[in-house]
């Protein structure tokens, strides 16, 4: 099981750079390490969270050759903070996951501009949010509705089976 | 827990800070440069995973393709038979009819054409019924032709429609002669669905295989010179009084569609708007 987690946050790191681009609708790509950490952290609670999306993060960042550390930082805060929310909250239906991956995609993408904007990166807020974080953001949603969906009809079947 | 929690984040935020800051100070490459000797090779795993993945969709969707056009070509190649198929219907009825029409034109008597809409073709009666009857002033015994020659003659008139009595009919017999040696005899009907010419011995010496017999206008009933057979066959009887030639009908009688019922009357040989080589 544990093996099992470690590939896929491993997998869901490094899927981006490879497999985003084949999932790119005009010249919006989904994160796909953002939605993995998310669920995972809704799982498996802040701590797992925190690492999964540092791992997956840092891998992201490697292999995308930005700033090392920036995904790894945003992600593992957005890990932590879900699998945190996700206890007291109870986010565990589909309709609650999908709107808060919406909002945590761009709270992720407001975070990595703060960050980036310490060290002088040049793009202009609007901008980046208008083309970049708010349809990454929607994409991201429908996309876990996609993988929530699949999850619970592969965890029914597997239940009927059994 | 919470506490470990965050100190965890604590950790993992400033292990986050400490890359970053080595970065801008310009030593962030050995870092890179180390994930990068575990990243690199997951990276082209995957990527070889992606172009397999890729490939094989390609090949499903080519596939697919294929079967897809395949079965569309089928269905066009049905739709062109079918197409081809009326075009012919439709260029041979046209072929028909013109023929029917010139004919109709070319004669000296009036005529009326009609359509064969029913056939009887047991070996008791031979008739074909023409959709053309009392409301047209068909007559009983109207000759009825076509452009190769005679069909028959009209033998009951109802309203709408006629019943034309072929000539292979066994009821059927007609005055005719060979063109040739000028032969007469009488052509009758015969349950085979041939014909025969009965004719006096002493006059048909020279009657051939292949002889061209027309309707030799006597009686008034038919006009002089339509066709009506080829000599087959002679059955020599020796020294009996008549013999008998066996005929092959000149218009094919099952598959005839169109005909013309001569309404007019005329003594002219009418021999001249037939075909004599057919």
């Amino acid at each position: 099981m544990r093996g099992m987690l470690v590939l896929t946050v491993f997998g869901g790191g490094m899927a981006q750079a490879t497999l985003g681009s084949a999932l790119r609708i005009g010249n919006v790509t989904p994160d796909i390490p953002l939605i993995v950490v998310v669920l995972l952290a809704l799982r498996r609670g802040p701590e797992f969270g925190c690492l999964a999306g540092f791992a997956a993060g840092l891998l992201q960042d490697t292999a995308s050759g930005g700033l090392i550390g920036v995904q790894a930082l945003t992600k593992a805060l957005i890990g932590f903070g879900i699998g945190l929310a996700s206890q007291p909250l109870r986010v565990t239906q589909p309709l609650v996951q999908v709107p808060g991956l919406i909002v945590l995609s761009v709270a992720e993408g407001v975070v990595r501009f703060a960050l980036l904007a310490m060290f002088h990166f040049p793009a202009h807020f609007g901008d980046l949010m208008m083309y970049v974080v708010l349809p990454q953001a929607l994409y991201n949603g429908f996309l876990a509705a996609a993988i929530v969906f699949a999850l619970a009809w592969a965890e029914t079947l597997r239940s009927r089976t059994s | 827990m919470k506490i470990r929690a965050l100190a965890l984040l604590i950790v993992v935020g400033g292990v986050c800070l400490v890359l970053l800051t080595l970065q801008t100070r310009g030593h962030g490459a050995r870092t890179a440069d180390a994930l990068a000797l575990v990243t690199t090779p997951v990276q082209m795993g995957l990527d070889k995973v992606h172009r397999g993945a890729l490939g094989l969709w390609s090949t499903y969707l080519d596939w697919k393709n294929v079967r897809a056009e395949n079965r569309r070509l089928r269905d066009e190649i049905q739709q062109l038979r079918v197409e081809a198929l009326r075009v012919n219907e439709t260029s041979d009825e046209n072929a028909r009819l013109r023929r029917l029409l010139t004919l109709r034109e070319q004669l000296p008597m009036t005529t009326l054409p009609g359509e064969v809409i029913a056939r009887e073709w047991g070996g008791w009666i031979r008739s074909l019924t023409v959709n053309r009857g009392r409301g047209d002033r068909v007559a009983r015994l109207t000759a009825v032709i076509s452009p190769d020659g005679l069909v028959g003659r009209v033998v009951d008139v109802r309203p709408g429609v006629s019943i034309v009595q072929v000539l292979t009919d066994p009821a059927s017999s007609l005055s005719a002669h060979v063109v040739r040696t000028r032969t007469s005899g009488l052509v009758e009907g015969e349950p085979s669905g041939s014909l025969r010419l009965k004719f006096m011995a002493r006059d048909g010496a020279g009657i051939q295989p292949g002889d061209l017999v027309v309707t030799s206008g006597l009686g008034g009933l038919f006009p002089r010179g339509i066709p009506v057979g080829r000599v087959r066959a002679i059955d020599d009887r020796g020294s009996a009084l008549f013999h008998y030639a066996t005929l092959t009908p000149v218009v094919d009688f099952s598959r005839i569609d169109e005909v013309l019922l001569v309404t007019g009357q005329t003594t002219v040989d009418v021999a001249a708007h037939f075909p004599s080589d057919g």
